[in-house]
Formats: C-alpha cells, sequence, structure tokens
C-alpha cells in the first residue's frame, strides 16, 4: 500500500515533469530579456573567482549569453530561455530509485549504527533479526501525533510536511519518522551541501530530494524552483519544505516562515480543478525536537554575531566534518529519547482544520468546500499570486501556532532555561551581551538548580494542561536532581567545551551562549527570556499562572 | 429572481445608508434586518434570513459590535470561502483586542475579508451628499468587488491594504473624538484642540504600529480623515459624550444622554493597556481614561503636557 504513492513512478515522469516546467516557466516569463541578463549577471558574478574547471565552463557560457542576448530576436531569446530553463530544470529535478529506498530504509539504520557506534551493532548482531529492522532507533527515536489519521488521509491527498529546522540531520531524521509512522516517502529541496558528502549524496539523490543551489540569486532559477514544486504537487507528490528557510539560528522555534514554496501549493491545488480532477493538498506542521543540537555552538555564534546576518550559508559547520556527526550520533544512541518528531494535525492551504478522510472544517466545526478559496467572485476557479500569497501568510500563522503547541520540551532546555535566568539576575542588566558575557562566572548549588528545574518544568506541565506546549514524559517523571543530571550528561560527550560544570558548591555555568541557545526554545512561549522574537513582532509575554484564564494571550 | 450582488446585514441607519449607496451604484442589494422599518428603500430588498444574504458574493456587516459574534456565528452557516465579507464597524474585539476581521475568521470559513472606513457618515450617504470612504483588505478582489458595488458619483472609494491598520485607526478615531468633545466644551482654544488632536493621532499611530498596521494608515483618509469629519458633526455620539463629561455629567449618565453604545468607552483602558504592555507612548489615552472616571479638565492638560 505504501508503494502506491506516486514516488514510485517518479523516475517514469521525470522527462514529462522538466517539460512541463520549461513550458510553463517560457509562458510566464514576461520579460525574457530581463529574465536572461539577470541570471547571466548574477551568475557571473557568482562564478567570476571560481577554480572548479566545471564551473569555469559554465562562467564562459554565462559570459558569452550575456554578450550576445542583447542583438537577439524574440523568438531566439525565448528559444535562449527555454534552454536556460531545461538546464536549470535538470540540475534541480530527483531521482527516486525505489531498490535504494527498499535497501536504506532497511539497511541504513544499522550501517549508520556500525559506522558509528560499533558497540551498539554488536549487541544487535545477537538479534539479527533487529538488524534488518529499524528497531535499533526505536527507543532513541520517538514519533508522535496523529499518525493513523495522516496515513489515511495520504492516500487520499498530497501532503505537505512543514516541519520546524534546527539541523541539517533533519531531513534525514524526518525521513525516517516518515518511514517509521508507515507514511509515504516525500520528495524535498535540499540545499547543494547536503549533496558534497558521496554517500549521504547518493542516498538523497535516490530518495527523491531535489537539489536546491541557494548560492544561486538569479530570479528564474527561483521560478525554476517554484514552478517544479508546484508541478510535483500538482502530480500528487508528497513533499516537504522547511518553511522556515534555513536552520534557526537562535534555537528557537519559528515564528515568521518563508512563504515561496508553501505558495505553491494553493496554484498545484487550483490546476488540479482547473483540470477536472480535484486532488486535494493539505499541510502537516511538524516539529523536530532534540535534546542536544548537532550544529548548534555555530548557530549560535552566528546569531550573536549579527542576528544572523553575518552569514546566511553555513557552508563550514558541524554537520561536515564527520568526527562531530559520528560523536553526536553516539550521543543520540546513548540516551533515550533523545530525538523527538511530532505530527500536528494536518490543515489545508487555507488554514483549515482537515480530517482523516480529507475534509476540512472552519473553526466551528463546519465543513468547507476548499475549492471555494480559488474562485471568484462569479464562481470560476483563478490563479491569483496576490491572493494565494495572503492566503499562504494566513496559512503560515496557522503553521507558527502548531509548531508552539506541539513544541516538546526536554531537559536540556528546562535547565538551561533555569540557568540562563540565574545568569540574567546575576548580570543586572537586561542586555543580552551583558548577560552571555558571564563565561565561568556563576556557580549554582544543586538543589537551587534542582528546585528552579522543577518550579519551571511544574509550570511547563500546566501550559501543557491547556494545550499550549509538549513535555516529554522523560522530563515529566523525573525527579529535579535527575533532570539536571540528565542535562549534564547530554551536553558533556558532545559539546566541545563544557557547558555546565559540576563542582563541590555546586553547577558551574560555563558556556552562556549554548544555555542561551537551549532555553530559547522556550522563548516564543514566554517560558523564558525572549529576545529573539523576529522584527517587529513584540516578544512573548510571560505566561501568568495565578490567575487562571487571565493570562491566556502568550 | 438573480442573486444579488451585494447583502447587507444591520437595519440601522448605517446599514440602511450603505445598502442605499451601493443601490446608487447600480448594485441589487438585499438588506437584512430584524427592525420594522418604517419605509422601504427602493431597490433594495429586505430579508429576516441570512441564507438570503449568503446569495450574494459579497456581505457587507454594519451591526454593532456588541452583537459581531452571534451574529458571524449565524451567518457562518451560510457563508463558504467563496463570499468576500467586508464589515463597517468601529471598535475592537469585545473581550480582547482582537479585529473584527479576526472575528470573521474565527466564526465563518472566510478569507477574504476587509473593512471600510474613513470619513463618511451614514447622514451623507442616505441624503447622497459627496463624501469619501476607504475600503482595506489585503486581498484585491475584496477592494476590487468594493469598488465596483459602491464608487458613485456621490462616493469615492479609497482603498488600502492595511487591512488591520484601518480597523486600528477606526477604532482609535472613535476614543479621540471624546477628548476632541470634551476639550471644546471644556473651553480648550483652537491652540490647545490642535494640538490635542496632532498629539492624539500620533500616539494612535504608533499604538496602532506596535498592533502590527502601517503608520500612514492612521495618518490618511481611515484616521486623519475620520476624526476631522467626526469632530465636526454636532450629533457624533462620541463627540456629544466627552462633552457631557466635561460639563461634570457622571460617564453612566452621560452614555445613557447620548443614548447609544460607545465602543471607545470600554476600549480606551484596553488600549492603555495594550501601550504600556509595548512600552508604547499613550500620555493622551491615558488622560482619556482620566477623562472617563470624572478628571477635571485640568488633569488632561496636566497628562497632555507631561513630559
Amino acid at each position: 500500500m505504501l508503494h502506491d504513492a506516486p514516488i514510485f513512478g517518479f523516475n517514469a515522469a521525470r522527462e514529462d515533469i522538466v517539460r512541463t516546467v520549461v513550458s510553463r516557466v517560457v509562458l510566464t516569463t514576461k520579460d525574457p530579456l530581463l529574465a536572461l541578463n539577470d541570471a547571466a549577471y548574477h551568475e557571473v558574478k557568482r562564478l567570476e573567482t571560481t577554480r572548479n574547471p566545471e564551473e569555469r565552463k559554465e562562467l564562459v557560457e554565462w559570459q558569452k549569453t550575456a554578450r550576445s542576448i542583447g542583438r537577439m530576436g524574440e523568438g531566439q531569446r525565448r528559444d535562449k530561455l527555454a534552454q536556460v530553463v531545461e538546464q536549470i530544470s535538470w540540475d534541480i529535478v530527483g531521482n527516486f530509485d525505489e531498490r535504494v529506498y527498499s535497501v536504506s530504509t532497511k539497511l541504513l539504520p544499522p550501517i549508520v549504527t556500525y559506522l558509528l557506534a560499533p558497540r551498539t551493532l554488536v549487541r544487535l548482531v545477537s538479534d539479527p533479526q533487529k538488524l534488518v529492522s529499524l528497531e535499533a532507533l526505536d527507543d532513541k527515536v520517538a514519533v508522535e501525533g496523529p499518525i493513523a489519521e495522516l496515513r489515511e488521509l495520504s492516500r487520499r491527498g498530497t501532503a505537505v510536511y512543514v516541519p520546524t529546522h534546527l539541523s541539517n540531520m533533519d531531513s534525514i531524521v524526518f525521513g525516517y519518522a516518515l518511514e517509521r509512522a508507515g507514511l509515504p516517502p516525500a520528495t524535498y529541496g535540499a540545499g547543494t551541501n547536503l549533496f558534497t558528502n558521496p554517500v549521504l549524496s547518493y542516498f538523497m539523490r535516490n530518495l527523491g530530494a531535489y537539489r536546491v543551489d541557494r548560492r544561486v540569486r538569479h530570479n528564474l532559477y527561483k521560478d525554476v524552483l517554484k514552478t517544479y514544486s508546484s508541478v510535483l504537487l500538482e502530480r500528487g507528490y508528497h513533499s516537504l519544505f522547511f518553511p522556515g528557510g534555513t536552520r534557526s539560528r537562535s534555537g528557537g522555534v519559528e515564528r515568521r516562515l518563508k512563504l515561496g514554496l508553501m505558495g505553491t501549493a494553493i496554484e498545484a491545488y487550483a490546476r488540479t480543478l482547473l483540470a477536472g480532477r480535484e486532488r486535494r493538498i493539505y499541510f502537516v506542521p511538524a516539529t523536530i525536537n532534540y535534546l542536544i543540537t548537532l550544529e548548534a555552538e555555530t548557530l549560535i555564534a552566528d546569531f550573536l554575531a549579527e542576528a544572523g546576518k553575518g552569514r546566511f550559508i553555513i557552508e563550514d559547520d558541524e554537520s561536515s566534518r564527520i568526527g562531530r556527526v559520528a560523536a553526536f550520533m553516539r550521543k543520540l544512541f546513548d540516551m533515550q529519547g533523545s530525538v523527538v518528531i511530532r505530527f500536528g494535525a494536518p490543515i489545508d492551504p487555507f488554514g483549515n482544520r482537515v480530517d482523516e478522510a480529507g475534509r476540512s472544517y472552519d473553526k466551528r466545526g463546519r465543513e468547507v468546500d476548499p475549492a471555494m478559496y480559488v474562485r471568484d467572485i462569479a464562481g470560476n476557479v483563478t490563479m491569483d499570486p496576490v491572493r494565494d500569497a495572503q492566503y499562504t501568510r494566513e496559512l503560515s500563522d496557522e503553521i507558527c501556532k502548531s509548531y508552539l503547541t506541539n513544541t516538546v520540551i526536554m531537559s536540556t532546555h528546562v535547565v538551561a532555561a533555569a540557568c540562563f535566568e540565574r545568569l540574567r539576575r546575576a548580570a543586572h542588566a537586561s542586555d543580552l551581551f551583558v548577560v552571555v558575557r558571564q563565561r565561568d562566572a556563576v556557580v549554582v548549588p544543586r538543589d537551587d538548580l534542582a528546585a528552579d528545574v522543577v518550579r519551571l518544568r511544574d509550570r511547563l506541565v500546566q501550559l501543557e494542561t491547556r494545550g499550549r506546549i509538549v513535555v516529554s514524559d522523560l522530563l515529566r517523571r523525573s525527579s529535579g536532581g535527575d533532570i539536571v543530571e540528565r542535562a549534564l550528561a547530554a551536553f558533556a560527550g558532545y559539546h566541545a567545551l563544557p557547558v555546565l560544570s559540576s563542582r563541590h558548591d555546586g553547577i558551574a555555568i560555563v558556556d552562556p551562549n549554548l544555555l542561551f541557545y537551549y532555553q530559547n526554545r522556550l522563548a516564543a512561549h514566554g517560558m523564558a527570556w525572549d529576545v529573539i522574537a523576529p522584527p517587529g513582532m513584540a516578544p512573548a509575554r510571560p505566561v501568568s499562572f495565578e490567575n487562571e484564564g487571565v493570562g491566556g494571550a502568550s | 429572481m438573480t442573486s444579488p450582488s451585494v447583502g447587507v446585514v444591520g437595519g440601522g441607519p448605517w446599514g440602511r445608508a450603505l445598502a442605499k449607496a451601493a443601490r446608487r451604484a447600480g448594485s441589487s442589494v438585499v438588506l437584512h434586518t430584524r427592525r420594522e422599518q418604517d419605509r422601504h428603500d427602493e431597490g433594495v430588498s429586505m430579508t429576516v434570513d441570512y441564507a438570503a444574504v449568503a446569495k450574494a458574493p459579497l456581505v457587507i456587516l454594519a451591526v454593532p459590535s456588541s452583537v459581531v459574534r452571534p451574529v458571524l456565528t449565524a451567518l457562518g452557516d451560510h457563508l463558504t470561502g467563496r463570499h468576500l465579507v467586508v464589515h463597517g464597524i468601529r471598535g475592537l474585539g469585545t473581550d480582547g483586542l482582537e479585529t473584527v476581521s479576526d472575528v470573521v475568521r474565527e466564526q465563518t470559513a472566510v478569507r477574504r475579508a476587509g473593512a471600510l472606513g474613513g470619513p463618511v457618515q451614514a447622514g451623507e450617504l442616505i441624503r447622497a451628499r459627496p463624501s469619501a470612504m476607504i475600503i482595506g483588505s489585503r486581498y484585491p478582489e475584496v477592494i476590487a468587488a468594493v469598488t465596483k458595488n459602491f464608487q458613485s458619483p456621490h462616493l469615492r472609494v479609497w482603498s488600502t491594504p492595511d487591512l488591520k491598520g484601518l480597523e486600528w485607526a477606526s477604532a482609535l478615531v472613535g476614543c479621540l473624538s471624546i477628548g476632541v468633545g470634551f476639550a471644546e466644551e471644556a473651553g480648550a482654544g483652537p491652540g490647545l484642540v490642535a494640538a490635542l488632536i496632532s498629539r492624539g493621532v500620533d500616539e494612535a499611530a504608533r499604538i496602532m504600529v506596535a498592533a502590527g498596521g502601517e503608520e500612514r494608515t492612521m495618518l490618511g483618509l481611515g484616521g486623519y480623515g475620520d476624526l476631522l469629519a467626526s469632530i465636526a458633526l454636532e450629533d457624533r455620539p462620541e463627540v456629544a459624550l466627552g462633552r457631557a463629561l466635561a460639563q461634570g455629567v457622571l460617564l453612566e449618565d452621560a452614555l445613557s444622554r447620548v443614548q447609544l453604545r460607545i465602543e471607545a468607552v470600554p476600549l480606551i483602558p484596553r488600549v492603555v493597556r495594550f501601550a504600556e504592555e509595548r512600552r508604547v507612548q499613550a500620555n493622551t489615552f491615558r488622560a482619556l481614561c482620566d477623562v472617563l472616571h470624572g478628571a477635571r479638565p485640568e488633569m488632561l492638560l496636566e497628562r497632555l503636557f507631561a513630559a
């Protein structure tokens, strides 16, 4: 049944998909001269200093185009445009190899296990049955949410998975979560940097990932990318986008999303209606929660230096250093429940709740026909980019709400928040940089920290009963001392320098940056200091628990 | 019978005026009203049935803000995602500071929402005196539909994509009108009244920005324009309330004297609280709060000129 998903017929359809993309982009490009000039300008600028012989060839090609385009006639320009668009399309387009898929789902976990944590494999070999299953990861990675409903729904409509984004591990972890949940695989746009590792690249390429080169800045490229995504959705391929755009630099839950790729869903849906074969599209928000984040040090350093503007694309970080990945995986295998993927309730592209049969409902529970949203005042189905951008903006608000309610809080987050609050009090200042400058300056007696942690945990549990956050099982069940120990253990073995250090007089707060990173997971909920609200958005206000019902807003 | 192009909900003066304006622009109109109408406006069909209103693709809400929620809940049974819903309601939320278009989203399947604002008054529409109105919506279709169905030689329709700003501007203008009525009655000279208006508008603009609107919306037709029109009107309830308060009448008595629910009264303290939370300066609104609680005119001056 899983193999009914359209992606299993992807390779046969590839040529046809590329043809559709090319004809649509060529048709909708109003001014080929402008589009080609813009592309040539940006590509020449990007490739000018390259030493790579392949790229040098590309550069020469673009320079030639730039010189000749002005003299071309209208027809020639269209041809040139079609040629360029086709090239870009083939560069983006993915591949799906069913054999690689079945092999990887069965063998990838044990192989990874072997490479990264040989001892675990030894344990597994004693039971060969387990070797070819995913159980090795079972108690490390939890997959939660309305899974049965999503499974049913995936047979009736096209899914767009929109998870939060913290790490380059996310696409692999999420792909694994889909497999674990019995959901068909999804195609997704992966940054080119993920294709540099040959092993990873091989799997990415053959599991339906398409290449997104974020170094390419011209508009034509973006148009092709969006059209490609739209065509895939229109044809029923389940897709995965990280709508935050890049990994969260602060460690916080996304509060503002990039609308471009998400917006392609409405056009795709409208086209299925126009073609007389409606296929509904639904979004599945999800959170990917880690006890520790692979790239935490780089990301938070980047956030602090220039609030994320410094280096938009980080190419050289922990995920490209095999040693760090290994250390991370080892940590992951050592600790129970260290990754939680939590699916939220599915919603249609207009923000309505969707049930397992693909029916939409408004906020008051009345059934809604989603086709009505793409009809104009006269009742005709239309494609209107301005309208759809606004629908998508409203959809993104719903997705962000889902992120908040489905954020899973773990011991590292709570301990970080408690420690950071101590740092804040010690600093006597409301300036973030004064607070984070207190490297190894504060020691908190163990019992005090444990008490802080319990207080915070209890407040989180209260918030959870209001349906506004999720507390991980271990966190809920453990004593304050155990929570602190677990966080210490998680931080220790992985992060290069100690985050917290156990001393005779208590716990020393050594690395404020990383504590800031982990406490930020609670910021948008009003449960930790919120200095990471996106520009133009008010910081979350602390939740009040004294007067039930009064402190509703966050 | 062919379907109407505009459905108006609300049989008060404002609803009837809007129905009439649409009629004048050549649209076929159905008006939902629960009141006995003493005279029937020509060309406007009347109904007590929400389903009949929902036959129109464009629905205009002109009911008091206190009943917005129940009206939308009932109307929502008949609305689909295809409907365009536009309201002409001054005021924000009954418990929080949510806008009426937020309530539309919450109570119905409608997404394509908008709001009417600006200086136009019911009386002008009824008597066909030339005036101007502004439609705010992020959806171009909504703007196009309102323009098509309301613009006539007597009514110019301007537009803004800043729906939220327009809704806040309309509500805040209501608050400021009380202050202007109060100051005038208390004997403030033109200089002081001008200062009050300018400072008030400036403050309102900043508050509105904190709420997610755009400053220029407050400075345009939907803010300044609306305020200038309302303070020029003798019978504007907010202005009348301000005058009564300046005469030393207690709030309850003043309210019963104007015999109308004034959205701004409960709104003012909520705006002040909002401004404090967002750390936006709100001296004018704080002064208005004092005025509602019987502060003497000197108090207003003190607040306004506080550094």
